[in-house]
């Protein structure tokens, strides 16, 4: 408080009606932020809170490593685990790349005129697309008539397809975030486009181009619907301790769907494994965007603007 | 040039993270394993995830990959050619059967009588009724049916909310399609405003909730959180128990025979599976399942 004070220069004026309401003014815009804040926060730890509360009885390493048993009822959830793992991982090396490349392409190369902005606004509406409509495409197109069947492969093309405009939206977002300064100061010292992009533009948006790719990460774990038409199962039977006990041509069990039918179909499971299940899934995504913070900070730390 | 070498590690890390996968699979994936896809009835899920789960122990080189949704669901599976097995909790209706046939060059399916399913009246455990005809619940289901208030049936409820919650089903649902048959009459339509939930469980969970519903789902997911009542043939005759026994001798008057449709073109693994269902291991699960086995199969205390 006295620090406060001797900062403060010594007023030089008496306080007026103005400066007292813009103190009045200053305070109500601070409170209603706190509370704003305060409506995000709070719901979402009592959300965590109460999930780890009801489900954390269950949770252990064997919980995590071996199958369901007993009518889904006992056991843990290994099949359902790795089959999250395998979608979101082989989703993500089909969306990443071609998302960035379109995204380079769209900010770096394309020239502004109508057909580029169709294409832009197309990207920024498909990621507006609801996933069940995503899921019923992929059925179709994937399942159906691209013969793949119900697979992980199917299922991975859908969550990608789903995925990439998001991932070319953030994309753009970070190499439009790189100051043109920089381009052009490559550009003359007679650097080619390529040249520019390759070690100037990458390099300087790596940081946001990543946050954007690994935050897709919590979409495609959790979503049900498209996986639910195109490649997860009801139950099935997997080699414990195998990371590849499944292939891309094979169904799969998923966290967000076995979540979903535990809850729904199966009678007299015990009370607290839905919400083990639910723990696991956000402790997956959760710990995903940890890591994608830290790798940012990381990246940042060497950013040299 | 440090910035070269982080992008290049990071984007080969990215691709190769999940890229690696792909190639281990490809040349490592276990060739042996033989995948059933079992998909359909939502009423036998539970069972045949049941019987998957058994028969990995018997058979430990098939994978059996069960997926629910609706006997509708399993059916067009199998008028596809997307499944291995389809299941149904209710016969191939002709026209099922004819393009079914047509999909395999004209030969049939093959159909597998696996058991049988009691379909319970369902009610929560502090409504007083014990018994009800299938007359009565027709009047309380059917389009144009009189009985909207549990006091028209002459039951005064405890909670004192008198309107029936109607709990049914979605229309592709097996149990849909055979309690319109039995119960509704095939020409009437359902009454306007009933809940049609997309599971069995869901039906029982509604009553299990809600003092003054009614619903109807498998025997086998009854749980100690609703009530089964009793189902007389005709008002005035005495209501029956769902039980193995009144199932299988008839008496109980909403039971249903449940099925595998197998498409001829499919791996001998599924009919060496169903072999082994309707063998005594698999019957011994569907009694532990709480379904209803086949005659040869009931034991012989059953109620």
């Amino acid at each position: 408080m006295t620090m406060h004070a001797q900062i403060q220069p010594a007023p030089q004026f008496g306080e007026t009606p103005f400066t007292r309401k813009k103190r009045r003014n200053e305070k109500i815009a601070q409170g209603i932020f706190a509370v704003m804040v305060a409506c995000i926060v709070i719901p979402l730890f009592l959300i965590v809170g109460y999930l780890i509360k009801e489900g954390v009885s269950l949770i252990s390493w064997e919980f995590l490593t071996t199958n369901p048993t007993g009518g889904m009822r006992k056991g843990g959830i290994w099949s359902a685990l790795l089959g999250t793992f395998w979608l979101v991982g082989t989703s993500l090396c089909i969306s990443a790349p071609i998302g960035v490349l379109a995204a380079v392409y769209l900010n770096e190369y394309a020239k502004d005129n109508w057909f580029n902005r169709v294409v832009n606004l197309a990207v920024v509406n498909l990621a507006g697309v609801p996933s069940i409509v995503h899921a019923l495409f992929g059925l179709g197109a994937f399942v159906l008539f691209a013969g793949m069947g119900r697979s992980i492969i199917a299922a991975s093309l859908t969550l990608a397809i789903m995925t990439m405009p998001v991932i070319i939206a953030s994309t753009k977002e970070a190499l439009a975030a790189v100051p043109r300064q920089f381009r052009e100061a490559c550009w003359n010292v007679g650097a080619t486009k390529w040249q520019t992009i390759w070690r100037i533009v990458l390099p300087n948006s790596i940081s946001g181009i990543l946050t954007g790719v690994i935050l897709q990460v919590s979409r495609t774990a959790g979503e049900t619907a498209p996986i639910m038409f195109t490649g997860a199962v009801f139950y099935r039977k997997i080699e414990e301790g195998n990371l590849f006990a499944y292939g891309l041509g094979d169904q799969c069990m998923a966290l967000s769907m076995h979540l979903f039918t535990v809850t729904t179909q199966v009678t007299n499971a015990p009370h607290a494994l839905p919400f083990a299940i639910a723990t696991v899934l956000l402790a997956f995504v959760l710990l995903v965007n940890l890591t994608a913070i830290l790798f940012r900070s990381w990246l940042r730390s060497r950013k040299k603007w | 040039m440090k910035h070269i070498l982080t992008t290049a590690l990071l984007a080969a890390s990215l691709v190769l993270s999940g890229c690696g996968k792909k190639n281990a699979d490809g040349s490592s994936k276990k060739e042996d394993t033989i995948a059933l896809q079992n998909i359909g009835s939502d009423t036998m899920v539970n069972l045949a995830q049941a019987w998957a789960e058994a028969y990995h122990n018997v058979e430990p080189k098939v994978s059996v990959e069960v997926s629910g949704g609706g006997s509708g669901i399993g059916v067009a599976a199998l008028i596809n050619g997307t499944c291995d097995i389809a299941n149904s909790s209710r016969k191939l209706e002709k026209e099922e059967e004819e393009k079914a046939t047509a999909k395999y060059g004209g030969k049939h399916p093959v159909e597998h009588h696996i058991g049988y399913d009691a379909l319970a009246i369902y009610v929560h455990p502090s409504n007083p009724i014990t018994e009800i005809s299938i007359e009565q619940l027709a009047e309380i289901y059917k389009e144009g049916g009189k009985f909207n208030k549990w006091s028209d049936l002459g039951i005064t409820m405890p909670s004192g909310q008198d309107e029936i919650v109607r709990a049914s089903r979605q229309n592709n649902s097996g149990t849909y399609h055979y309690f319109r048959e039995a119960v509704v009459g095939k020409k009437n339509d359902f009454k306007q405003g009933s809940r049609d939930m997309n599971g069995s469980k869901e039906v029982v969970d509604l009553v299990a909730t809600t003092p003054s519903a009614i619903g109807f789902s498998g025997i086998g997911y009854r749980t100690d959180k609703v009530k089964v009542i009793k189902v007389a043939k005709k008002t005035g005759e005495p209501g029956i128990e769902p039980s193995i026994k009144t199932t299988l001798d008839k008496t109980y008057p909403i039971a249903r025979p449940m099925f595998m449709y197998v498409p001829p073109t499919a791996k001998p693994e599924a009919e060496k599976y169903i072999a082994w269902i309707v063998s005594e291991p698999g019957q011994k699960i569907v009694i532990k399942e709480g379904y209803v086995p086949l005659d040869a199969f009931a034991p012989k205390d059953a109620k």
